[in-house]
């Protein structure tokens, strides 16, 4: 499988600009939820699943 | 909506007298020109109101007026609707520029003032972290600054130097 990723890297700076033509409200609407998703990442117990789950280990 | 209420209380504390001015900068500022990037604050930019006969400037008046409002303090943070807000002196003769140029946006029927893209861009490349430079990067890939205008400014401050570095790091080899 070739990959395109010129391709790849097009679509994403064309949803890039989709973003940010978006109306001002609905960007501030995404960075209250962006922030939402940031401290759930942050606030979730640091042992990674590998670490409390050792069936998962190697 | 979290941010959209810190837009609306600082507008109520600037009609109440509170703050003279103020502009959103940062990430939320460039949020209004570019696409949203995760942040976990908001830095509002205010000219303080200071008492005849005093040179010294105190946030406390900002303080008082959102605590009795509900709004608690977190460390140097004071969090509106959720949102750790960050209210900061335009100290700098760049600041003081950017918050004069400061254009009004409107959000849904909210308006709302912010530094310009180019304001923006100066001050995080006067700020220099690589989160800050990313957010120069960004603005540069979107096509969202009037390199012209950003030059001047930046000559104005004594930034000329610092885009120089930031072209030879991020911007020749493409």
């Amino acid at each position: 499988m070739k990959l395109d990723l010129e391709g790849i890297d097009q679509s994403k700076r064309d949803f890039r600009k989709q973003l940010a033509a978006r109306p001002i409200a609905d960007k501030l609407r995404m960075l209250d939820a962006l922030r939402e998703r940031t401290l759930t990442i942050k606030r979730a117990p640091k042992n990674s699943p590998a670490k409390s789950r050792p069936d998962l280990r190697h | 909506m979290g941010i959209r209420k810190v837009i609306e209380m600082i507008n109520g504390m600037q009609a109440d007298g509170v703050i003279e001015r103020y502009a959103i900068g940062g990430a939320v500022g460039a949020t209004f020109y570019l696409e949203p990037v995760a942040t976990l604050d908001v830095d509002v930019f205010v000219e303080f109101h200071t008492e005849p006969g005093s040179r010294i400037v105190s946030p406390e008046p900002i303080f008082k007026y959102l605590r009795d409002r509900g709004c608690p303090m977190e460390g140097a943070y004071i969090v509106i609707a959720d949102w750790p807000v960050q209210f900061l002196p335009a100290g700098s003769g760049l600041l003081q520029e950017a918050l004069a140029a400061a254009v009004e946006k409107d959000v849904g029927g909210t308006p709302a003032r912010v530094f310009t893209p180019e304001h923006i861009a100066a001050v995080a490349l006067e700020t220099g972290r690589a989160k800050d430079k990313a957010r120069v990067l960004q603005f540069v890939e979107a096509g969202g600054l009037d390199l012209e205008r950003l030059q001047e400014i930046l000559a104005r401050h004594g930034l000329s130097s610092d885009w120089e570095q930031f072209e030879r790091q991020f911007l020749k080899q493409r």
